[in-house]
């Protein structure tokens, strides 16, 4: 009925400036918690990304014996067997990844460590992470180089430059004895504290070679060609490979200790935005309850008239409706751009704070995600939380009574 | 022909600490066509007595008929359904609606009614004009006199064509002279229209112009009157 429409919209405007501080209290529950999801979820989102980039990839294929004890002996073989059971899926995987990882000790004239040595296909590498821009001295490998690249902390602590000569013994596949000398190509400056001090990077060819490992790797990244993809794609490469030599492991399965903590941080800032919320909700309650107290008298005249509770009661939720709505979606658009401004200009880091980022081996910003879902959520959270409220005016009329009027 | 009549009514409000007999069997007959004033001391029932008449409120015992309609026991929502297809309420204070034009509250009443839509707009001036507001037809509430307003809730108790007209204590907020001019039109509404009016009031003026005036105190019928006008 147009005139329940007409009552609602003139009644917000009667008060027009309690109707602003609701719709603006909607507002700020909405804007606010978009805005605190969305710096937590992109920050989750940077630190997932990074390992996925960095270290994981979306999938892999490994020994299964690998993840138990891994060393050469649990490599894994790039059969022909292995090479047809992935041809079926070949259009969905963007690029792979062969990476041999085992430890070694690094010596030069003045010192020896221990160094997690790499080998990596040099022109995949940069493609999966740009490893080429972290050269901060000499250049990046060919394919077919017999030479490394060493982090600069350990090349600090080695004492050795580009030019110089690094002796590495390792132990092989099985059991052979591994060493070599390695002349130092370049100097890379890694972003992680921990891979810095210890990381040597040589062609997959000269690794394997090293490590008497022909056509052997530790693991095999898959990178698929949607991100999305990644888990049906980890299920469904796990059952055509062959499962006695080899297992897929999603990102999720690789990082679970690292999501498990970030589930554990998501449930304290969920009590934070829960409690944004409910400091909101009373501000909105506490103006409808004026509102109530104001208009008493206004419906018991207008059910003594013969006005019905329901129409009554209907007059009451619309105003409610356009009131969180309003305040829901001027929240949600007003959100966007603070939200995509930090999405793309990440908040940095500096002092004591990112360098404890830094030693987590993440980069120290703060960018904001732009996950749309986060900006439906919030809305509907806070607008249906107004319209909660919203019925306790309803709750009310219907238990009015009509003489309630004659309050002198 | 008798438009109200109550047997044996009576209300005591027991939530306080002593009960309260507001209403002690009140025998009342309201023809069709009369003009009356219920007057009493404060606190003597009058309000109490017009609730229990426009089914705003039930009696504890007792019945009421409005012809042969008895609405004591009625359920909600047939009793509201009830008073606003027979009941005209004017009330002291809050009569109006704040957000609402004088004809369109006038209106209001048609429209809960489903009164035809072509024809509410006319009735509702013919109405206001009646009353005196012709031209204060797209006014709302709070930029007219208490005399005014009234006026407007006179207007907007007619529209629904009631059986009779409700009205405690119309006058107590106005000023004489708008006292007078209220009382002058529901007195030639009842006289032209054959309208019935109930009315309560403290007031001398009032009480003057009834052709009939039924006292209160305590809670019953200590008076009727009838005067020839
Ligand atoms: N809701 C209520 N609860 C308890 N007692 C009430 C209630 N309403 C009225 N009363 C009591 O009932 C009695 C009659 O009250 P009522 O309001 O009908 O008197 P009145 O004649 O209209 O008075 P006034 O001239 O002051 O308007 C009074 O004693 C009053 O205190
Ligand atoms: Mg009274």
């Amino acid at each position: 009925m147009k005139i329940l429409v007409t009552l609602a919209w003139r009644n917000l405007w009667r008060s027009k400036r309690r109707t602003m501080i609701t719709i603006a209290s909607v507002f700020f529950a909405v804007a606010l918690a978009i805005n605190a999801q969305s710096f937590q979820k992109g920050s989750y989102e940077l630190m997932i990304d990074n390992m996925v980039r960095y270290s994981t990839g979306y999938l892999q294929i490994q020994d299964v014996l690998y993840e138990e004890e891994p060393s050469m002996d649990n490599s894994l073989l790039m059969s022909d067997s292995l090479l047809i059971s992935l041809k079926p899926f070949m259009k969905r995987i963007n690029y792979m990844v062969p990476r041999i990882q085992n430890f070694a000790l690094a010596s030069a004239e003045a010192a020896t460590r221990g160094a997690m040595i790499t080998g990596i296909d040099p022109a995949i590498e940069r493609r999966f992470n740009n490893l080429p821009d972290q050269v901060v001295d000499g250049s990046y490998l060919n394919g077919s180089d017999h030479a490394v690249l060493v982090a600069e902390g350990l090349a600090g602590l080695l004492k050795v430059r580009t030019g110089d000569t690094l002796v590495l013994i390792g132990q092989g596949y099985q059991g052979s004895m591994a060493a070599g000398k390695f002349p130092v190509k370049g100097i890379l400056r890694l972003r992680i504290p921990e891979l810095n001090n210890n990381a040597v990077y040589m062609p997959l060819s000269a690794a394997q070679d090293f490590y008497a490992a022909e056509n052997r790797l530790t693991s095999l990244i898959i990178m698929p060609a949607d991100p999305d993809d990644a888990d049906r794609l980890t299920e469904e490469l796990g059952e055509a490979v062959d499962s006695n030599w080899y297992v897929v492991r999603s990102w999720k399965y690789l990082l679970q200790d690292l999501l498990s903590l970030m589930k554990f941080d998501t449930a304290g800032n969920m009590v934070i935005i829960y409690i944004l919320y409910l400091v909101i909700a009373f501000g909105i309650f506490g103006t409808i309850l004026s509102m109530m107290i104001e208009r008493t008298s206004e419906f018991a005249m207008l059910l003594s008239l013969g006005m019905k509770r329901g129409r009554l009661a209907m007059v009451c939720l619309l105003e409610s409706l356009f009131i969180s709505f309003t305040g829901a979606i001027a929240g949600a658009v007003l959100a966007l751009p603070v939200v995509a401004w930090y999405h793309h200009h990440p908040i940095p880091l500096k002092g004591e704070l990112a360098e404890m980022i830094l030693q987590y081996g993440f980069e120290p910003v703060l960018p904001f995600s732009a996950d749309p879902q986060i900006f439906v959520t919030q809305a509907v959270i806070v607008f249906v939380m107004a319209l909660i409220i919203g019925f306790y005016p309803v709750y009310k009329i219907f238990r009015m009574k009509t003489v309630e009027r004659s309050s002198r | 022909m008798n438009v109200i009549r109550t047997f044996g009514l009576s209300k005591t409000y027991n939530h306080l600490v002593v009960p309260v007999n507001a209403l002690v069997n009140v025998n009342l007959e309201i023809a069709e066509g009369e003009f009356t004033a219920i007057v009493g001391p404060s606190g003597s029932g009058k309000t109490t007595l017009l609730n229990m008449l426009g089914g705003l409120d039930q009696p504890t015992s007792g019945q009421i008929f409005i012809d042969d309609t008895e609405i004591t026991g009625m359920k909600e929502s047939r009793l509201i359904d009830f008073r606003l297809r027979n009941i005209g309420f004017v009330f002291q204070s809050y009569n109006l609606i704040p957000v609402l034009t004088a004809i369109e509250i006038v209106s209001f009443i048609m429209l809960l009614q489903n009164y035809p839509k072509d024809k509410m707009e006319k009735r509702a001036r013919e109405l206001l004009d009646q009353v005196g507001l012709a031209d204060k037809a797209d006014v709302r509430p709070q930029k007219l006199s208490g005399g005014q307003q009234q006026r407007v809730a006179v207007a907007r108790a007619l529209a629904s064509n009631p059986r009779f007209v409700l009205a405690d204590e119309p006058t107590a907020n106005l000023d004489t002279q708008s006292a007078f001019n209220l009382l002058d039109i529901m007195l030639r509404l009842n006289r032209e229209e054959n309208i019935t009016l109930l009315f309560s009031t403290h007031d001398q003026r009032v009480i003057d112009r009834a052709r009939r005036v039924i006292t209160l105190v305590d809670g019953s019928i200590v008076e009727d009157q009838h005067f020839e006008k």
